[in-house]
């Protein structure tokens, strides 16, 4: 199930709603349990068990952990490296397998079916999640969590379950224990969700289009004008679609009486590569520093190592967007100029803001193409159009067309890509933006329902006669 | 922020999503959409291999959907919204005034050629002689009323690059008959098929073709017979509020025409214009009724006889065809499964008619049979 759909606005959100807050504050834990795993099946209801598998081994490693931590150091450190494989072996099935058979299966001799598995939904964020726990348990940052359906609500937490952000056990431990909803909270986690919900629905979804028109164009019509159209649409969408995603997850979270980290910080606003990731996907950012590049000692041991520490890092963030060599290769790319502004860049950077900016917007929209193209070949297409310019030419007439259309639309995500928006608006008289902010919500709501109902708009026509 | 503030803001938001569950529940579900022309979800069976096997949950969400309150009013709203947001277009079709044009592509050379060489190879295959006509859609003709720079491709090119490859008896010349008189009343404004009027007029093009004298205009008593015709992209643009089409009717149905449908078993015997689906959506289907796999028209007058390969288009032609073939018959290849120079050779056919829109013919899966 996905948050932007008239199933879960209409139907799944206002029953859960409904029941947990009906319900004693002791069954609400139990509620969500329930919804949670309603949630999660509903795309695979199979896959349910290999939640279930992935709440129970955690849940049990974290009961062992906490038991021998303080006594046996050793066991409890045994019982976390079976636990650590067992997750990343689950994670390594279900995503990997089928790339890594492929690529085997290229070297003569060598023939590995793949498994064609469909992808369970949000394996990559529940899978980290989960593995935090018993490490924080074995590093003494977190309690044991001795209740099933606690520790299974944390798991399979709804609002972030398929998208993030990633939560770590430490960060919401006492929230799973005790909270307090309150009316404040309500109302701040309704703005947040409606925030969340037309950045997804009414700005992605669309400027999403634009990058669809072009991503497969040929050299031949691909003019500068329309690659960089293109280009800077599926870096609006991206943004737009992740962070509207954990805006919403943040806004459900707080209905629901928890605090979830941010996750997203005005990225484009960035004037380094370094700043960039340290404003997107920061819980991303965050678990990789804590479980990866600090344990292997980070910065701590001298400039080869940090290099080659970041090297394994961001090989590894890249991979986990997606089981395809091009996302190995956008981690490096990063890696690239990542190590770079370690180097000497990023102080040159600190005195040429302007060039700063321009620079990192480069980088990342350029990145995203990488990201985003399926073939090396489509890719360089693009950079030829963009940096070099294309067989096709500067603009054509269907590139006017396309910016007249979506002009209005992309001058309105740049503008709500910074933090402008929110400083104008704080800056209105109270009584404005009290009367603005209901009248917003339903605003926001009216339309994205009307984009929504008209997704499975698919009229029969007897069109094709 | 305040209080009070914060009260209504909670209150819009339940109100509104709490709404649209009861309502949803409390309206009933409507089994077939008139503007959309299609049948709807309903609330699916619940059983467990249908919920294993993904089926129950994807239909449940297209239920949730398909009957959503108002379900009209919210699809003619976001085409608004696309409108209003600067955008020329919606669900695959332009927003020109008072006309709905969709879009088209080019498929290629290549494509063309895979296609056209069905043509051929039916051409060589039969010894009656095969006429191909393609008839330019509305977008083309049109073309003038197109957003500024729209990246509708050009079917004049793919039109004449099929002539060029055709190794038929003869080609239609519809595109310089329709083309003549392009600021007439010849395409509907709702829906992607030619109106009477331009029929005749392809009607004429296929005369000169053929050697045939064909009716002067005046001739024929032209009569009216629907003022409210929403066609098919009038459905799929979700511009609602553009004013309905006129359908006319130039040849009177006298009883003097049979048309059986060989498809049904026994054959079926219709009428020139089934008049009842003047009452429903699809109403140009009025013209012999729709689609079916073969229909063959004993039309009453002397001559020869004539298959039509047929899209939609060729519906509102046949009434002008009558007076000068004894017999027409009428194949739609997406439906039809038998050999197609089987069936000419076995009827003695004096000529066929490869008939299609530029559209469809370069989009339908089916033309590899007109080799078969």
């Amino acid at each position: 199930m996905v948050f932007s759909s008239i199933l879960f606005l209409f139907i799944y959100l206002p029953v859960v709603l409904a029941v947990y807050y009906i319900v004693p504050s002791r069954w609400r834990n139990l509620w969500l349990f329930v919804v949670n795993l309603v949630f999660y099946g509903w795309g695979e209801p199979v896959y349910i068990l290999l939640m279930v598998f992935s709440i129970c081994l955690n849940y049990v490693s974290g009961l062992l952990i906490g038991k021998y931590v303080l006594t046996d150091r050793k066991k409890a450190r045994l019982v976390l490296v079976i636990n650590t494989v067992l997750n990343l072996a689950m994670l390594f099935f279900f995503k990997y397998f089928d790339l890594v058979a492929r690529t085997l299966s290229a070297i003569p001799g060598v023939r590995i079916p793949t498994l064609g598995l469909s992808l369970p939904i949000g394996i990559s964020f529940y899978t980290f999640q989960t593995m935090s726990y018993p490490i924080d348990v074995y590093r003494g940052d977190s309690y044991v969590q001795k209740n099933f359906i606690k520790f299974g609500t944390f798991v399979a937490l709804f609002p972030q379950l398929i998208a993030g952000p990633i939560v770590r056990y430490k960060d919401i431990a006492r929230q799973l224990d005790e909270r307090h909803e309150s009316l404040d909270q309500f109302a701040n986690g309704v703005q947040r969700f409606i925030v969340g919900l037309a950045k997804k629905v009414l700005i992605a979804n669309n400027v999403g289009m634009l990058w669809d028109v072009y991503a497969n164009a040929s050299p031949a019509q691909l003019t500068f004008v329309g690659a960089w159209l293109a280009a800077v649409a599926f870096s609006l969408q991206i943004y737009f679609d992740f962070s509207g995603y954990s805006d919403m997850a943040i806004g459900l979270g707080k209905m629901l009486g928890f605090d979830f980290l941010e996750n997203f910080n005005y990225p484009y606003i960035s004037r380094s590569v370094t700043e960039f990731w340290r404003r997107w996907h920061m819980s991303l950012s965050t678990w990789f520093r804590d479980y990866v590049y600090i344990p292997l000692g980070g910065s701590r041991k001298g400039l080869p190592r940090q290099l080659i520490n970041l090297l394994i890092v961001w090989s590894l963030t890249g991979l986990w967007h997606g089981a395809s060599w091009t996302f190995l290769f956008w981690g490096l790319y990063y890696a690239f100029f990542l190590i770079l502004e370690k180097m000497f860049l990023l102080k040159w950077l600190d005195k040429h803001k302007v060039i700063g900016h321009i620079y990192t917007l480069l980088v990342a929209i350029s990145g995203w193409v990488i990201f985003q193209q399926t073939s090396v070949s489509q890719t360089l297409v693009f950079f030829r159009a963009m940096y070099g310019f294309g067989q096709a030419g500067f603009c054509a007439g269907r590139d006017l067309y396309y910016l007249a259309g979506f002009g209005l639309l992309l001058a309105a995500a740049i503008f709500a890509s910074l933090p402008a928006g929110r400083t104008l608006f704080a800056r209105l008289p109270e009584k404005l933006r009290s009367a603005a902010v209901p009248a917003l919500i339903a605003l926001v709501l009216v339309i994205s329902t009307a984009y929504l109902v008209d997704s499975t708009y698919n009229p029969f026509l007897y069109f094709r006669f | 922020m305040k209080k009070t503030c914060q009260i209504v803001a909670i209150a819009v938001f339940l109100l509104f999503i709490g709404g649209f569950f009861v309502l949803n529940i409390a309206m009933p579900d409507r089994e077939f959409s008139q503007q959309e022309n299609k049948y709807l979800q309903m609330l699916p069976e619940f059983s467990f291999k249908a919920l294993f096997s993904g089926k129950y949950t994807k239909d449940f969400e297209d239920y949730t959907t398909e009957q959503f309150a108002f379900r009209d009013a919210w699809i003619t709203m976001k085409a608004r919204c696309e409108l209003l947001s600067g955008k020329k277009e919606n669900n695959g079709a332009y927003y020109c005034g008072d006309t709905i044009l969709p879009d088209f592509d080019d498929p290629g050379k290549e494509e063309i050629d895979r296609r056209v060489d069905y043509v051929n190879a039916l051409a060589e295959k039969v010894d009656t002689p095969v006429y191909f006509g393609l008839i330019p859609g509305s977008t083309e003709i049109n073309a003038s009323l197109l957003p500024k720079n729209a990246p509708a491709d050009s079917q004049q090119t793919v039109l004449d690059w099929a002539y060029s490859r055709s190794r038929a008896d003869a080609n239609v010349d519809l595109q310089s008959a329709l083309g003549a008189h392009k600021n007439e009343y010849i395409f509907y404004r709702t829906d992607h098929h030619w109106t009477s009027l331009g029929a005749y007029y392809g009607y004429t093009a296929l005369c000169e073709s053929m050697g045939l004298t064909p009716t002067s205009l005046s001739a024929y008593d032209r009569q009216t017979v629907s003022e409210d015709f929403c066609g098919t992209t009038w459905s799929s643009s979700g511009f609602t509020w553009v004013e309905p089409d006129t359908i006319e009717t130039f040849v009177p149905d006298d009883g003097s025409v049979t048309v059986l449908d060989l498809e049904k078993d026994p054959p079926q015997e219709g009428p020139l214009y089934v008049t009842s689906f003047l009452d429903v959506k699809d109403k140009y289907s009025m013209f012999l009724g729709g689609n079916s796999a073969l229909r063959s028209i004993e039309t009453g007058h002397d001559g020869p006889s004539l298959l039509i390969v047929r899209d939609s288009y060729a519906d509102s032609l046949v009434p002008f065809l009558l007076e000068h073939f004894s017999r027409i018959d009428l194949v739609d290849l997406r439906y039809y499964r038998g050999s197609l120079a089987g069936y000419i050779g076995e009827n003695g056919f004096d000529s066929v008619l490869v008939l299609y829109s530029v559209p469809n013919f370069t989009t339908d899966q089916n033309l590899f049979l007109l080799s078969m």
